[in-house]
């Protein structure tokens, strides 16, 4: 599948150090007023970049490895982040605005005492279990109905969008008693660190992207087992699987699993970077923007995503504020163009551009493998 | 000069009512010899004389003039000037107000303009006059020659809510009037209220016989309204308690059956809903296999195509998108002609829409036929664009929608309220089921459409023009969706997120219904419908009720993945 | 008759897709290490009882028995293929997007387990078995190309070579040589005859050439609208009138 192996673990490590320790540096120890200095904010909005990348993997591995394109990925990346956030909920002990053991929001619906399913997450090694354990659990029911009665393609889709739209009609809910419309937000203290500190961000932000790297990794070794060959022939002919000799059922539904765990990965490094967290994060129309990433960075690949999601979300922090009618028509249009005319997506465009030129210098070069699409490079 | 009402002497006048009241204690017929203005006139001038007021305005036959009068005053709608000398005019105020929010003034007793020394209409501020005052006695008195005129009013719902009035009063002394109307009464439902009315009143009967009577009629007529009443009567050791409860047991049934017929007629009018989102949805997606995401937006399109259209018969319309001003003419027109709107609205929603997913087929759509997925992806994008643009074209709120008045209202029928939206709504349903079945089965575009759908490229081998009919089958889709658009602007608000709404149920429809199968589109929308509203129904909650809705279809495709009606061919898919 | 196990027992098997009976009443027997062909004019059924016998649909009555013990109507696809059951489909079905070599590496024997495929490596014995049948189907040259680049010949090759990297106990080959040059379709022909015996073989074939060559001296069915219609030597199933007429129409009809 990549053409140069190497030449991509290269990229990723420079990138990873650039991230990883430059930046991170640079926002401890550069001085405030000098060029090479790092703002808490750049920190900040950068972590959640990452964190979406997280979840962007998430997407590729089923849609662009597997041929499953979920729309529940967007539950899952939430759900994670719910988790975490009930632990950071009780963290904020009485510092609260009711002066109350409970959450405000409890104490404002008239609870009087904490919920039983609210008791674990007082321990963060617990909560860190929970963040895995609930989406992947939930991943597993739901993926164990779909595929057993083999559900896929479009109707996988579909049905992955109702389960996202019913989950978050649930939390929308106050007697769901997990923060209703509003969630939870105010966050105090992560492991005893001061959320609000520069310092506690900046490990948040290496910790996501030690995470991310880890995914990466992970993914990239998964891909290239015999599992990996095994999902690329269930993306591209399911039924030929089933005749020779393997229960795709079983291999989606492992992959559905990992990813959803993948993406509660994310949503628990998310939230404690955006200090907030609701319903809103839960809707379809969530997961249909990590697909987007995915699909303008470049499906099939691992770093694609990232760079989608990166990208467009970098493009996003800017349009909302510079043109934020447009936003919406932008992001539309450009995720139109990009499925109509450059299906493999950013990462796509050296190797077309390389095609282009090498045609145009050696124009019958028989070299050149036949069925390479044709160059359309205007969209870069 | 200002015409003033001729200064009567106040010894006289007070004799005048005197024999008035007397007149009326002896011989009430004999009284009607005042014209209606004139009795409120003089009626509005006793200040603080409510009990000659109210025999004054007895007196009067009720006479539709006299009524409106009464509730006029009784709204505060008739103001006292100084004349000369001290004394008070009795005027209204006419409708429109000038720059200043001054109204022209009319004197009540002649409904001639009133005129300044100058001879020029004189303009007041209603804020700066004394409205003609009301006490609670007179008010009651008002209300109850009201509500016993409404009892003859010759306009039904008028008359309905008159006895329903009456029945809720309990007043003993209303029981003749009410009796006295049954036997007029030809209108059933109005009868059914006024046995209501008079049993319900009788609970009030000194004679515990009559009362338990009553009940016993109460109980029969299934009176879901006097269930306070009957409930209060139930508890203390009332003789007729017994009685009482018996009746609360049959109404309580009563109300049950209500509920039921109720919760079907919701289940069938929001499967009607769902089936009119569902269908363009089951052409393009079941007989193309092309997911539109952009669906819901096309429903926008015919909703908003129905605002336009309505705002064209009534005020005019100006749209600012892109800083470009449209502004789009106005008829002004009003009654009927207005209602009419939305008799044009429908056939344009149709074109409207068609032609956006004939657009969207030829620019999008049409490159991704073999690519399922991405056509899922591509037009949500597409979506996204839609209705950003909605929004910059008609604001990020709701725009207002108003019903024709052929559409508002409801009937009942034993006590199930069937509003005439939403049967309109089953009706329409059911039309354009039709149509489009008709369409497919009898017409030779039918034939090629399904042609087409069945195997591309054997059609196109024998000649069909497939991009043709893709293109038309398409559109045919996305107009339905235009169609569904219109009739949801009648029963809900339509913005721009409209389409996202309703999106998600539409595809489960299909899916559920059975891919390819219009038939299953049916079965399926009519089925989750009446579903969602009965656990609406009995969980008491709509949300809980629809995430069940969703964990049920789940489990519906454990047992039938390929939905309702499973359309096989011989050639399986790959 | 009933002695000796039949490897396939197919007994009073009916099949209907929308009122269509595309099997009826198929009485089937197949015994260990068999050649068989069976031919039949379009429509005979011939692939609908392979996608019954493989799984792919059920049979709405009767029963698809396999070495006596497995009763095939009710298993899934891939658990029918576990038990030795291995089918090269009438279009050339290989994964297009995967190398050659990669194509056999998914048909390889060995466990089909979630947890299994994570760890898997080959182990020589494996490679030297690929190695034989790449050179068996003449796509070494080809190992590393995407199987979608094939030509079609070479794509029917490639998966007879998966049927044989499986290691099956029965094939089920339909059309091999559809699309194939006279020469690729003879050598196809040699192939099946050398892996007679060794395996049990149904080859399911229009070309009546190839036929003869592979069927000489044994037994070949023909099928007739969802049933046998005869069933012998390969002479004596030409030279039959019934055979004949629905092969040629009516000819001699009356």
């Amino acid at each position: 599948m990549n053409p140069q192996p190497r030449r991509e673990i290269f990229a990723a490590g420079a990138l990873a150090l650039l991230l990883l320790v430059l930046m991170p540096a640079l926002n401890a120890w550069a001085p405030e007023d000098s060029f090479f200095y790092v703002s808490n904010f750049t920190i900040n909005v950068w972590g959640k970049y990452l964190a979406y990348g997280i979840l962007a993997i998430s997407v590729d591995l089923l849609w662009g490895f597997t041929g499953l394109l979920s729309l529940g990925q967007a539950l899952f990346f939430s759900l994670g982040g719910y988790m975490l956030g009930m632990h950071l909920m009780l963290m904020i002990g009485k510092l609260g605005q009711y002066k109350s053991d409970l959450p405000d929001f409890m104490v404002f619906l008239g609870h009087t005492f904490l919920p039983t399913f609210w008791r674990p997450f007082y321990s963060f090694g617990v909560t860190a279990l929970l963040v895995f354990l609930v989406p992947m659990l939930l991943a597993k029911g739901f993926g164990y109905l779909a595929f057993r009665s083999r559900i896929k393609g479009v109707y996988f889709s579909i049905l992955t969008q109702a389960l996202t739209y019913g989950a978050s009609l649930m939390f929308f809910r106050n007697d769901m008693l997990m923060g209703g419309n509003n969630g939870f937000t105010d966050f105090k203290f992560l492991l005893g660190g001061d959320m609000r500190s520069a310092a506690t961000q900046r490990t948040l932000y290496i910790c996501t992207g030690i995470a991310l790297l880890a995914v990466y990794f992970g993914c990239r070794w998964l891909t290239r087992t015999k599992f990996g060959l095994i999902q690329r022939a269930i993306r591209d002919s399911e039924t030929r699987v089933l005749f020779s000799g393997y229960s795709a059922a079983n291999y989606k539904l492992f992959v559905f699993v990992v990813a959803a765990g993948i993406a509660a990965l994310g949503g628990a490094l998310y939230v404690p970077q955006v200090g907030i967290i609701n319903p809103s994060e839960m809707t379809p129309d969530k997961s249909l923007e990590a697909v987007v990433w995915v699909a303008v960075g470049g499906r099939g690949t691992l770093v694609g995503p990232v760079l989608g999601a990166v990208v467009i979300n970098a493009l996003k922090s800017w349009a909302t504020r510079a043109i934020p009618d447009m936003w919406l028509i932008l992001l539309g249009s450009m995720f139109l163009l990009v499925v109509l005319f450059l299906p493999k997506g950013l990462i796509s465009v050296p190797g077309l551009i390389r095609d282009f030129l090498q045609r145009h210098r050696k124009p019958a070069s028989p070299e050149t493998p036949a069925p390479t699409p044709a160059p359309k490079v205007s969209a870069s | 000069m200002p015409l003033s009402p001729a200064p009567i002497p106040l010894l006289l006048m007070r004799l005048l009512f005197a024999a008035i009241a007397f007149l009326l204690a002896c011989c009430a017929p004999l009284a009607q010899a005042d014209a209606p203005a004139e009795i409120i006139a003089k009626a509005v001038l006793l200040d603080d004389k409510s009990e000659e007021q109210i025999a004054l305005i007895r007196s009067g036959e009720p006479s539709p003039e006299l009524l409106a009068l009464l509730t006029l005053w009784k709204e505060g709608g008739i103001f006292l000037v100084e004349g000369p000398e001290g004394t008070k005019i009795p005027v209204t105020l006419e409708d429109a107000k000038d720059a200043d929010d001054k109204q022209a003034a009319r004197l009540l007793l002649t409904r001639q303009p009133y005129l300044g020394p100058d001879g020029k209409p004189i303009r007041l501020l209603a804020s700066d006059l004394n409205a003609a005052e009301t006490d609670s006695d007179l008010r009651s008195a008002m209300k109850s020659i009201l509500d016993l005129a409404g009892l003859a009013s010759p306009d039904r719902s008028a008359r309905l809510q008159a006895v329903e009035t009456l029945g809720m009063e309990q007043d003993p002394l209303r029981l003749p009037a009410l009796r006295a109307r049954i036997s007029k009464e030809t209108d059933s439902e109005i009868q059914h209220a006024l046995k209501e009315a008079v049993a319900l009143t009788e609970l009030k009967d000194a004679d515990p016989a009559t009362v338990t009577l009553a009940c016993r009629a109460l109980g029969e007529l299934g009176s879901i309204r006097s269930q306070d009443a009957l409930r209060l009567l139930a508890k203390d050791g009332h003789p007729a308690a017994r009685t009482a409860q018996d009746a609360l047991r049959k109404i309580e049934q009563h109300l049950q059956t209500v509920n039921i017929w109720g919760t079907l007629f919701r289940g069938l009018s929001l499967g009607s809903v769902l089936l009119v989102a569902a269908l363009g949805l089951a052409v393009t997606f079941g007989l193309m296999g092309v997911i539109n995401m952009a669906h819901g937006e096309m429903i926008a399109v015919g909703a908003y195509t129905t605002y336009v259209v309505q705002c064209i018969f009534g005020p005019g319309l100006e749209l600012s998108p892109f800083g470009i001003h449209i502004v789009l003419p106005s008829m002004k027109a009003t009654g009927w002609l207005y209602d009419s709107y939305f008799l044009f609205a429908i056939p344009l929603s149709f074109l409207t829409a068609a032609r956006a997913g004939v657009v969207l087929e030829r620019c999008v759509i049409r490159f991704l036929y073999r690519r399922p997925l991405e056509s899922l992806l591509a037009t949500w994008g597409v979506s996204l664009v839609l209705q950003q643009l909605f929004r910059l074209t008609f604001g990020a709120n709701n725009v207002q929608v108003a019903s024709p008045n052929w559409l508002s209202g409801h009937w009942l029928i034993n006590d199930v309220s069937l509003g005439w939206n939403r049967v309109f709504v089953i009706g329409f349903a059911a039309a354009i089921v039709l149509g489009v079945f008709l369409l497919l089965a009898r017409t030779p575009l039918g034939l090629l459409m399904r042609a087409v759908m069945q195997n591309r490229t054997m059609a196109a081998c024998m000649g069909v023009r497939t991009e043709r009919v893709n293109l038309l089958t398409f559109g045919l889709g996305s107009g339905l969706a235009g169609l569904a658009g219109a009739f949801l602007s009648q029963i809900g608000n339509v913005g721009p997120s409209l389409g996202q709404s309703y999106i998600v149920d539409a595809f489960m429809t299909v899916v559920v219904g059975g891919v390819g199968s219009l038939f299953g589109t049916i079965f399926s929308a009519l089925g989750i419908g009446m579903a969602d509203q009965a656990l609406q129904q009995i969980l008491g909650n709509p949300v809980l009720g629809k995430i069940l809705v969703l964990v049920g279809i789940i489990l519906f495709l454990q047992w039938r993945p390929a939905g309702l009606f499973v359309t096989r061919s011989r050639s399986l898919d790959n | 008759m009933s002695q000796k196990p039949f490897l396939l027992a197919a007994e009073g098997v009916n099949k209907s897709f929308d009122g269509f009976k595309a099997i009826r009443d198929l009485n089937f027997y197949l015994e260990k290490g068999e050649l068989r062909t069976v031919i039949g004019p379009n429509g005979a059924g011939k692939t609908t009882f392979l996608d019954l016998i493989t799984g792919r649909t059920q049979p709405d009555t009767g029963k698809i028995e396999f070495e006596g013990t497995h009763d095939l109507g009710s298993m899934s696809e891939h658990e029918i293929y576990r038990l030795g059951i291995g089918r090269k489909f009438q279009t050339p079905t290989v994964y297009t997007d995967h190398t050659v070599a990669e194509n056999l590496v998914l048909s390889l024997a060995g466990s089909r387990g979630v947890f299994a495929s994570l760890f898997f490596k080959l182990n020589s014995e494996q490679k030297d078995k690929m190695e034989e049948i790449l050179k068996t189907i003449n796509l070494t040259a080809h190992r590393d190309r995407k199987a979608g680049t094939l030509a079609h010949g070479q794509k029917q090759w490639l998966e007879i070579g998966m049927l044989l990297a499986q290691d099956a106990k029965l094939l089920l080959v339909d059309e091999p040589a559809a699309g194939m040059t006279d020469e690729e379709t003879a050598r196809t022909g040699e192939l099946l005859l050398s892996l007679a015996g060794k395996h049990t073989i149904v080859v399911i074939e229009h070309d009546m050439v190839f036929v003869r060559q592979i069927s000489l001296g044994r037994k070949v069915t023909v099928l007739h609208q969802g049933s046998v219609l005869c069933e012998g030597p390969v002479d004596s199933v030409q030279a039959d009138p019934r055979v004949i007429e629905v092969y040629l129409g009516r000819k001699h009809a009356r």
